[in-house]
């Protein structure tokens, strides 16, 4: 059963210049409810991995440095 | 360097002797998740570190400890030279509920930044603490109004009859809306002979939210001298008012009222058509009947129900 | 800690499962209750954050304040708002201790609107009770139970979906089987009880928007408890009364009516009038919101236009500041402003929700499921509209329960060939090279459900939708995951994939209407008291297929007079128009 993989808009948003998660800061990935920000193994910093986002807001809400944008998805905007 | 058995301790007390600040930083943010009140030892280490960011990353975590563990050191940050720390620990005070935090917090009432005043103010309100009472008052003075607002508040709080003459006071005179506001609003603890006029002269502030606030005030005491001043707001030019009015005049039971309520029958806002309508039903007279009638057939469903509703309290 | 071939087994005592509003309560109350019991809060995103009010809550709908209402007379709304359909003993339960439960949530520094003499503000919404608290500083919720599991010394295990309970030869619960999200590592958890507290089932029907995670509820509540409670032999209750609610076109999040309510704020239609006759949060309102939108003076809206500017600010300031937060960026890429035009609402989805309608695992007054040492507390469990306050209360009464139920106990045995059975039925869709992606499956079962399972509620049409999903059983043989994450989702979407079918078979077993658009059968149109003025319980036969009964009403503990069902009544309409 072939597969294809497809690129997706994500609503979540990392500065990473602001981005502390080379200093061992996980905030954002350990308080997303559906576990979609993962830390980029190229920049050793966050990022949205999967488009699965409530817009919830915690991610943003408790970044220590505000590097986390939350827009809402594409297809509700 | 103290060995600490839990292990989450042992981890952030060696990367808080990091020399990068941004390590510390987040080991900082780890304490939220260590349950030993050893911690705390921590939580003061990081609080007077040299990095600004390190310290208002341990002011942000203040309150995740057992207040119960950590007064002394609570009682000297509410003196540490960053307002962040400051707040964070009059807060924390505040979230103990606990009266034996209480002198602390007087004592630390000798601060000049008026942010840090407030925050204190606001947790002593919460603990209702009689001991606060003349510090109150000679804050209801201070020339920041946030200060002046949590000040009444304190005293609201603690519902007691001798601190009337100065709510009273401030209800009527104070340069800030929102102080005025407040202090009409503690005002309902009093009976209602002894704040009528106060809040009677407030029904005409110049400030709309201070008139609802007034008129709120004396339909819940049930001021019955206040009918004229009542019925006289249902001619505010906000609505919002009107509306406080036309339910006072229910809360009340001003008879005398019941032309007035009819006038808002016909008011293009719904809301003040619909209390209206539960006024008069409050008052259940048959003078109030023609209008309850015409609103049968408002086109609010709101309304209507309340018509019902009133027309059955009338007796029709 | 034991092994199991190579799994690890975790023994506790009680062990909770949801860590979201409920469960937090029911661990901290069972560690309370007893300092030495050994007990689990089990949470599948992190407990700082997890559940519906990960971002805090704006205020409590069903608060029941001396002075202001009455337990009495609660349990009368509510069971006017249910048709009749209720447990009166375990709505009158929660009542008796909204208010204890109210101080203690403030004792903890949880902040409640009050008057400017500390007395608490409450505002009257409802036609009869007075119900309505705000929390304009609710934000903190999440924070403060957070601390208080951890001075409970509560153990928390992040991170890791319960996917199956167990249970031993007496037929009682005796743990469960769990996956952990990120290393797919299937573990079991042994316990003496279990506290199940896994919020709504929200993602059954599809948003209009089309994107799976835009739900009204926050998509972590897939059902997860639903499923577990009915594998295990627990009875559901009302799950044909689904869950719809009122909200904001797209973005899908709450409007808030009790937020804005209060301040002067309503639901209108296009002309900008009120059109709402019913008082209570029920179906019967949600009836009356989609004739609405059919009718030519819909669609419907959250009209503020009318208020002034300071009012508007301040409920600015709560509604972006508490539960959705993102909903201020939503206005503002739309360019809504609550000051000049009327917000476009519609209705969600449906789904199962105790919360906000009646559905969910059968619970009585004491927190227990019909499984022995199995309680059920929150959006999950059966006490109808219970919302944030219920699931503390419930979560406070499952913790007493459970944790006594334990001390009578030793550990359970453990069914090793049934452990191992699922854990190879749970890890399969990593092992396959190829397949069905979690994602799609996920989709095209929810698009079945709206096509065919959401109300109005036509047998034909249900039919068809059943044989739909039942063709779609063969489907799970091929879903794929390529990682945990993905490992995660492929068993999120079986949940979803009973809850759909639990939907449709409820829903046609009750040959009636009722509850407004909630069960609104086309084929059945009038409600039918004669027949059908009992509970519909959904379980598992004891040849393993889904099967309905009903159950009848308890006698009322508070008797409604005939005035009262009567004066209801008249406020009705009877049909979709």
């Amino acid at each position: 059963m072939p597969t294809a993989t497809q690129i997706s808009m994500v609503p979540v948003v990392v500065d990473n210049e602001k981005c502390i998660a080379d200093k061992g800061c996980r905030t954002c990935i350990d308080v997303c409810p559906l576990d979609v920000l993962w830390i980029d193994e190229k920049t050793g910093k966050a990022h949205m991995r999967y488009d699965e986002c409530w817009y919830c807001m915690p991610c943003e809400a408790d970044c220590p440095t505000d590097a986390v944008t939350v827009n809402i998805p594409y297809l509700l905007r | 360097m103290t060995a600490y058995s839990d292990p989450i301790l042992e981890s952030i007390a060696q990367r808080l002797q990091d020399s990068d600040a941004g390590i510390r930083r987040v080991a900082v943010m780890d304490l939220v998740d260590s349950v030993d009140e050893e911690g705390v030892e921590l939580l003061l280490q990081a609080l007077s570190d040299e990095d600004e960011m390190v310290r208002l990353e341990a002011a942000r975590v203040i309150d995740e400890f057992d207040p119960a563990d950590m007064m002394d050191a609570l009682v000297d940050a509410l003196n540490a030279p960053d307002r962040n720390v400051r707040n964070a620990a009059a807060k924390a005070l505040a979230d103990l509920k606990d009266p034996e935090a209480a002198p602390a917090l007087i004592a630390a009432l000798k601060t000049d930044d008026a942010f840090v005043l407030a925050s204190i103010l606001r947790s002593l309100k919460q603990l209702c603490i009689k001991d606060a009472r003349p510090y109150a008052i000679e804050l209801l003075g201070h020339e920041d109004p946030g200060v002046r607002r949590e000040a009444v508040g304190v005293l609201g709080y603690l519902q007691e009859e001798e601190n009337l003459p100065q709510l009273k006071a401030v209800a009527k005179s104070d340069a800030d809306a929102e102080v005025r506001r407040s202090a009409v609003g503690a005002l309902v603890y009093a009976s209602p002979e002894k704040v009528a006029d106060t809040l009677i002269s407030a029904v005409s502030d110049e400030h709309w939210q201070v008139r609802c606030e007034a008129i709120r005030s004396l339909g819940r005491l049930k001021v019955c001298e206040a009918k004229t001043a009542l019925i006289a707001a249902i001619e505010d030019k906000r609505w919002q008012v009107q509306e406080k009015a036309a339910e006072a005049i229910g809360m009340v039971g001003a008879i005398e009222g019941i032309p007035a309520l009819g006038s808002c029958i016909d008011n293009p806002i719904s809301n003040l058509r619909k209390t209206a309508v539960a006024a008069l039903g409050e008052l259940a007279h048959e003078d109030g009947l023609p209008f309850i009638r015409r609103a049968l057939d408002d086109n609010d469903p709101d309304v209507r129900k309340l018509a019902r509703w009133a027309l059955e309290r009338t007796g029709a | 800690m034991t092994q199991l071939d190579d799994i690890t087994v975790k023994d506790v005592d009680v062990l909770v499962i949801g860590g979201g509003t409920a469960g937090p309560m029911a661990a901290i109350t069972a560690k309370e209750k007893d300092p030495s019991a050994s007990v689990m809060l089990l949470e599948k995103a992190n407990v700082k954050r997890s559940g519906a009010i990960s971002m805090g809550m704006d205020g409590l709908n069903n608060a029941v304040i001396p002075g202001h209402a009455t337990p009495e007379q609660y349990t009368k709304e509510i069971t006017i708002a249910n048709d009749g359909i209720v447990l009166q003993k375990g709505v009158m339960e929660y009542a008796e201790r909204s208010f204890d439960m109210i101080q203690k949530l403030d004792n903890w520094g949880v902040y409640f609107q009050k008057d400017e003499t500390g007395e608490y503000d409450v505002k009257k919404v409802h036609h009869l009770g007075t119900y309505v608290l705000p929390m304009p500083e609710g934000h903190n919720i999440k924070k403060i139970l957070y601390r208080r599991l951890r001075r409970n010394r509560v153990q928390v295990e992040n991170r890791y979906q319960a996917i199956r309970l167990m249970k031993d030869e007496s037929g009682a619960v005796s743990g469960c089987i769990a996956l952990g999200t990120r290393d797919a590592e299937v573990i079991v958890i042994r316990a003496k009880a279990v506290v199940l507290c896994t919020g709504a089932a929200g993602r059954i029907g599809l948003p209009a928007s089309g994107y799976l995670y835009g739900t009204y509820e926050n998509p972590t509540n897939c059902g997860d408890g639903h499923s577990m409670a009915y594998h295990v032999g627990a009875e559901l209750s009302g799950l044909e009364c689904y869950q719809i609610n009122p909200l904001l076109k797209d973005y899908n999040g709450p409007a808030c009516a009790y937020v804005t309510g209060p301040l002067g704020g309503y639901t209108a239609n296009a002309n900008g009038d009120r059109f709402i006759e019913c008082d209570y949060w029920s179906g019967q309102m949600m009836m009356e919101f989609y004739n609405e939108l059919q009718s030519g003076n819909g669609p419907v809206f959250l009209k503020l236009d009318h208020l002034a500017e300071e009012t508007i600010q301040e409920i600015e300031d709560v509604l972006h500041t508490n539960e959705r937060p993102s909903r201020g960026r939503f206005h503002d890429g739309r360019g809504n402003d609550y000051r000049t035009k009327m917000v476009e609402m519609h209705i969600s989805e449906i789904g199962f929700c105790a919360g906000h309608s009646a559905s969910g695992v059968w619970i009585n007054e004491k927190g227990e499921t019909t499984v022995p040492g199995l309680y059920g507390a929150g959006d999950m469990a059966s006490i109808p509209h219970s919302y944030m306050l219920g699931a503390f209360v419930y979560g406070d009464i499952c913790g007493a329960n459970a944790v006594e139920f334990a001390k009578h106990r030793d550990l359970p045995t453990l069914d090793e060939t049934f452990i191992l059975r699922e854990k190879q039925r749970i890890l399969a869709p990593l092992k396959r090279s190829d397949g069905i992606p979690p994602n799609q499956f996920e989709y095209k079962l929810r698009r079945f459900v709206n096509d065919y399972l959401q109300p109005p509620k036509i047998t034909k049409k249900m039919d068809i939708g059943l044989q739909r999903l039942k063709d779609m059983e063969q489907d799970i043989e091929f879903l794929y995951a390529r990682d945990p994450h993905e490992l995660l989702r492929a068993n999120e979407a079986q949940h979803v994939y009973d809850c759909a079918l639990m939907a449709a078979h409820a829903s046609m077993y009750r040959q009636e209407s009722r509850w407004g658009l909630y069960h609104h059968y086309v084929d059945y149109p009038q409600t039918n008291n004669d027949d059908w003025f009992c509970h519909v319980q959904l379980y598992k036969s004891e040849d393993n297929q889904m099967a309905c009964k009903k159950r009848p009403i308890d006698p009322y503990v508070v008797e409604l007079d005939e005035e009262e069902k009567t004066a209801y009544q008249k406020m009705r309409i009877q049909q979709v128009s």
